[in-house]
């Protein structure tokens, strides 16, 4: 029961290491339809929010869409003060580093604020940094997955044996 | 609707969570007459009727001393813009530019602010400093007097300039001709034609996501946010209407417009800022129009005695006056 149980505590935090470049990869598919959306039709924040996350699955396309709901119905709250508020509320779900969330709130700040030329380069930059932080997660990923599930296993089985 | 259900509807739903509360408990008696609603950061919070304009308090309640009136904040503004735009000033570049919105329900809210000027142009306003809500009216059956004058009898409708000067009642009795034309008059026996709008500032049919918020009934075809005469040839190509309908003609590619659908056999009603005939004649391109009478009718607007009073129509071709305002015919207001 101790190895199993050390053995799920290591691939429990295996698992985080993998999943974080996804969610990354998933942030930057929706990011560029939403610049699709507000480049070239002028889609108004709340439902390109909700569309942009419609290309994906998961916490990160319930991260757009509640983003989107909540702009849509409590319009007069910026879409900083919704998102911070959604990233929080999902902090358990979603397995995003602290660069990649303050990117987020970043762009919260100015997302709807400026023109359509401005929104285009700005997205485009956060797209870039999103980009740069998913290669690393993606290093880290191959660094610790194995690294972690053999801890685990090896953890498990040190305190068996000093448990005998 | 009533005239409070409409603004609980359309308007109290635009304002900040505060400025909603404070003008929800206004008077009744005030919101039913309330022609606009001015913010103006670091202000008292107005509400005008007419000429007159009240302060109202924190309890909604009017005020004359000033320190008593609640006083707008600028937040209350950025709360207010934000709702209005949906968070998205890149999809309104166009309304900043000119400095208004259209809202559902075809209401108005102008703004000042900072300039952004680009290469001796207006680009944008930022730092909105002043808004000012124009509440609509609707008016029903407006258009109705001046229908069989827009009719040949045979289901054609005569080209026809509205000429009056500003806030004397085109835009409304625009909406609906446009709504009348595309719905049938029955008393009439007329059906209903296909009708094309040109909505260069959103006035005419205010639409959201490009569906028209004010009834134009069922055969009604609308570009929205569209310069007038690339909008009346795109609606003449694609849309094969057999009226095009449209505001404020002025330009030199408007007059252009205007002569290549009729040349298409595409009858136009559009409206034009002036005080009669002869002040139209003067103007440069929209005078070349009424020189060569390129239009059916004349229909000529004032704002005296009351907004939308008919001063006159006239047959242009035959050069007759069918109607006069001593007949008594107003047409809204």
């Amino acid at each position: 029961m101790v190895i199993g149980a050390g053995t799920g505590i290591g691939f429990a935090i295996a698992s985080r290491y993998s999943e974080r470049p996804r969610q990354i990869g998933q942030l930057i598919a929706c990011l560029t339809t939403l610049k699709s959306y507000v480049n070239y039709i002028s889609m108004p924040l709340p439902e390109a929010l909700e569309h942009s996350g419609a290309v994906v699955d998961g916490p990160v396309k319930e991260l757009f869409e509640r983003t989107g709901k909540l702009l849509a119905s409590d319009g007069w709250l910026s879409p900083r003060q919704v998102l911070a508020g959604v990233l929080e509320e999902m902090a358990e779900k979603l397995v995003l580093g602290l660069p990649e969330r303050e990117i987020l709130l970043q762009l919260g700040a100015n997302l709807g604020t400026t023109n359509r030329d401005e929104q285009q380069k700005y997205l485009a930059m956060v797209i870039a940094g999103l980009e740069k932080i998913e290669q690393e997660s993606r290093h880290a990923r191959d660094l610790n997955v194995k690294m972690f599930r053999y801890l685990g296993i090896c953890a498990g089985l040190a305190l068996t044996i000093l448990l005998v | 609707m009533n005239r409070y259900a409409i603004l609980e509807k359309t308007i109290f739903p635009l304002l900040a969570p505060i400025l909603a509360t404070i003008i929800r408990s206004a008077p009744l008696c005030m919101l039913e007459e309330a022609t606009e609603l001015r913010l103006r950061a670091g202000q008292p919070l107005m509400l005008q009727i007419g000429d007159k304009d009240y302060l109202l308090g924190s309890d909604g309640r009017p005020v004359t001393d000033l320190k008593a009136a609640y006083v707008c904040t600028r937040e209350d503004l950025v709360q207010t813009l934000q709702i209005v735009s949906r968070n998205s000033l890149y999809a309104f570049e166009q309304e900043l530019r000119l400095g208004f919105f259209t809202v559902p329900g075809g209401h108005r809210i102008g703004l000042t602010g900072q300039a952004i000027m680009n290469d001796g142009e207006l680009k944008a306003l930022k730092n909105i400093g002043t808004m000012n809500i124009r509440l609509a009216r609707a008016i029903p059956e407006v258009a109705a007097p001046v229908m069989p004058y827009l009719l040949t009898g045979s289901g054609r409708v005569f080209s026809t300039l509205l000429i009056g000067p500003p806030r004397s009642g085109k835009t409304t009795l625009l909406r609906d001709i446009v709504r009348q034309l595309s719905s049938g008059v029955p008393r009439l026996n007329f059906s209903g034609v296909q009708v094309g709008v040109v909505d260069e500032r959103s006035e005419i049919a205010a639409c959201r996501d490009g569906i028209p918020t004010a009834d134009l009934g069922p055969r009604a075809d609308v570009l929205d946010g569209c310069p007038k005469a690339t909008g009346m040839l795109m609606l003449i190509r694609s849309m094969a209407p057999q009226v095009v309908i449209t505001d404020e003609l002025g330009r030199q590619e408007d007059a252009a417009a205007v002569q290549e659908a009729l040349h298409a056999g595409v009858s136009v009603i559009a409206s034009v800022h002036g005080r009669d005939v002869e002040d139209i004649k003067e103007r440069p391109f929209i005078g070349e129009l009424v020189r060569h009478k390129f239009f059916d009718r004349y229909i000529v607007l004032s704002s005296s005695p009351t907004i939308g009073t008919v001063e006159m129509i006239i047959a242009v071709k035959q050069d007759a006056l069918l109607l006069k305002r001593s007949d008594g015919v107003r047409e809204c207001g």
